[in-house]
């Protein structure tokens, strides 16, 4: 079960005030890498609430990005929307296309649900590829920002954009924590942990689990649509299954089922892949060692051994048993 | 819609030609799986490695060198990464291998970078291969039909072990129960080894005798994945036979599909995977589990 504990609580009260004073002070470039890591966290976010809480361990959240990223773009230029009717459509139809994968895939476990994931992820990449109406491999361009000039704010300003991001995250953080606490969100992890059980109890396990889907879609289509609205510029190569299997190393890195950890992923990935491409063209090559070192290590990724370490050390005395979260 | 026969069989030897390419590697892929229940995301590295080792030893020694000397590489390979890596990883869950191994693709993919660079290399094949040869009244060239006898070799050969020899009913007998075949005097530890080696040289194999017909890149191991897995998955994971019909089922679907409705060809083959997983969520010829 998901539960704000105080380690919690703290650390996302310094990434808040990390991200708000590192965006208020830093020029150009720590915007755009602020950008960066703010519409990847989103990303994350919304895997962890599926894979972390539910034990749906999706490689289709990379194309799910990309259907929110392409939706808004043509929405918005071909339909010729106002970008923000233009964002609630693409979250709302990617919502809803996560919703069918999820209910399509409710009855596939373990790695053949991350083979159904992936087939439909790649048949995604595959339309928008092969189709010249999405541009094909040429990809759409000018795409717009938001028009908040009514309230004040100008987003073509990478600063005000940086915070545009951020508020998105803050909110997506917010609706996730909310679905978890939520009936819905506890019959997931339910079903998680025993799905003959509670369908014993009457429960339809297809339906939590398309729902849970699609509200995880629905994040995904929000950071597909910054995404878009960040560069102005969309390509297939968003929607290629690699962006979801790094988008899982992000979760994996940063503590899978905590939530919190995979804001912390998200930072540290970005950050690392800023300061290893410096000296070095093969960064992938690191990533990767380091990958397998954390998996292998047993431990819940980064932020997963920090709460366990310290909820060892807080347990003095007392027979040394960690408490288990979300367990 | 041409109705001229020849049209019909030149199709024909190039959806085999795909399909043989695709069992050579989602054997290997699928057996590991049925009989250690681990799934190797990185089996497509070690066709690229194949790839790029026999391309370096036919420049060196020609092209049979290569061919024979891939596999035993990639095998070698195969036995390192198995003691370093996969036997500690064998009890975890599927997750966790899942991301182990797309580690390692990321890995061999910046090592190939990094030893033969970005550039795209080429094979050549010796001259009695580089002809054309006469089949069924059209002309076809000797050495994708080679890939077709030498896929279909490597398939009676399998089939032969797994079916008549003891050391297939043992593996057959992993597979149907690990834990009991373990309990009979089986070294099961022992088996999975060879099964592994065994599958990573027939992975080196595909990459060696696949470099002449396509591009050696670094990003060749990535690019085969998803139709391996994609075989593996409409067969059914752990199965031969599974292999077999996922297999040819992807190459007349793949390459029928992008004569007959180019439109469509891409979409069809993941059209009919999600509805092979919704059908059948366990595959077309599941093994018992």
């Amino acid at each position: 079960m998901f539960r704000h504990t105080r380690l919690r609580l703290i650390t996302l009260a310094l990434l808040a005030i990390g991200a708000v004073l590192y965006g208020a002070f830093t020029g150009y470039f720590g915007l755009e890498v602020l950008t960066e890591i703010a519409i990847l966290a989103i990303l994350v976010l919304s895997l962890d609430l599926v894979a972390g809480f539910g034990g749906m361990v999706s490689l289709c959240h990379g194309a799910l990005m990309g259907t929110g990223a392409y939706a808004f773009a043509m929405l918005a230029s071909d339909l010729g929307l106002s970008p923000a009717a233009a964002m609630a459509g693409a979250i709302g139809l990617t919502g809803a296309v996560a919703a069918l994968i999820g209910a399509i895939c409710a009855r596939s476990h373990g790695i053949y649900f991350i083979m159904a994931t992936l087939a439909f992820s790649q048949m995604g990449y595959s339309l928008v590829f092969e189709s010249p109406w999405f541009g094909g491999d040429d990809g759409l361009s000018d795409v717009p920002r938001p028009d908040l000039s009514a309230i004040g704010l100008d987003l073509n300003d990478p600063r005000t954009f940086t915070f545009w991001c951020l508020a998105a995250l803050a909110l997506a953080y917010l609706v996730a924590a909310q679905v978890l606490r939520s009936g819905m969100g506890r019959s997931m992890v339910g079903l998680m942990h025993n799905e003959k059980r509670l369908r014993a109890l009457g429960l339809t396990a297809w339906r939590v689990k398309a729902v849970a889907f699609g509200i995880s879609g629905a994040i995904a289509g929000l950071a597909g649509v910054l995404a878009a609205q960040q560069t102005q510029y969309i390509s297939p190569g968003l929607m290629a299954w690699t962006v979801s299997g790094e988008a899982l190393v992000v979760v994996i890195l940063g503590g899978l089922g905590t939530l919190v950890g995979p804001l912390v992923g998200a930072l540290l990935f970005v950050m690392l892949r800023h300061e290893v491409s410096a000296f070095t063209p093969y960064w992938h090559a690191v990533v990767g060692m380091i990958l397998v070192a954390v998996v292998m290590s047993r431990a819940n990724g980064v932020y997963g051994w920090i709460e366990h370490r310290l909820s060892v050390r807080g347990a003095h005395g007392k027979p040394i048993e960690p408490e288990v979260e979300n367990a | 819609m041409p109705i001229d026969p020849g049209f019909w069989v030149l199709q024909t030897l190039n959806a085999l030609q795909l399909s043989m390419l695709l069992f050579l590697l989602s054997v290997g892929l699928t057996v590991i799986f049925g009989l250690m229940h681990f799934v190797n995301l990185a089996h497509g590295s070690l066709y690229a490695l194949g790839a790029y080792v026999a391309a370096t030893v036919a420049g060196l020694a020609g092209f049979g060198a290569g061919v024979v000397v891939a596999p035993l590489a990639v095998a070698t390979l195969g036995a390192a990464l198995y003691f370093l890596l996969i036997r500690r990883m064998r009890r975890a869950g599927p997750m966790a291998q899942v991301l182990v191994t797309f580690g390692l693709i990321f890995v061999a993919m910046d090592v190939t970078r990094m030893f033969w660079g970005d550039l795209p290399m080429g094979i050549s094949v010796p001259a009695w291969l580089n002809g054309q040869l006469d089949f069924l009244g059209i002309e076809y060239p000797a050495y994708r039909i080679l890939i077709i006898v030498l896929g279909l070799i490597t398939l009676a050969a399998l089939t032969l072990v797994l079916t008549r020899t003891q050391v297939g009913a043992m593996i057959r007998a992993g597979v149907d129960n690990d834990q009991m075949a373990a309990c009979l005097g089986i070294n099961v530890e022992r088996m999975f080894f060879i099964v592994f080696v065994v599958g990573c040289a027939l992975a080196g194999l595909a990459g060696a005798i696949a470099a002449p017909v396509l591009a050696i890149s670094p990003d060749m191991g990535l690019q085969i994945l998803i139709p391996t897995l994609i075989v593996i998955v409409i067969g059914g994971l752990g199965s031969l036979k599974g292999a077999i019909a996922g297999s040819l089922i992807f190459g007349f679907v793949q390459t029928f599909g992008a004569v007959l409705a180019p439109s469509l060809a891409s979409i069809l083959i993941y059209a009919l995977l999600a509805a092979v997983l919704v059908l059948r969520p366990a595959g077309l010829f599941p093994t018992k589990g």
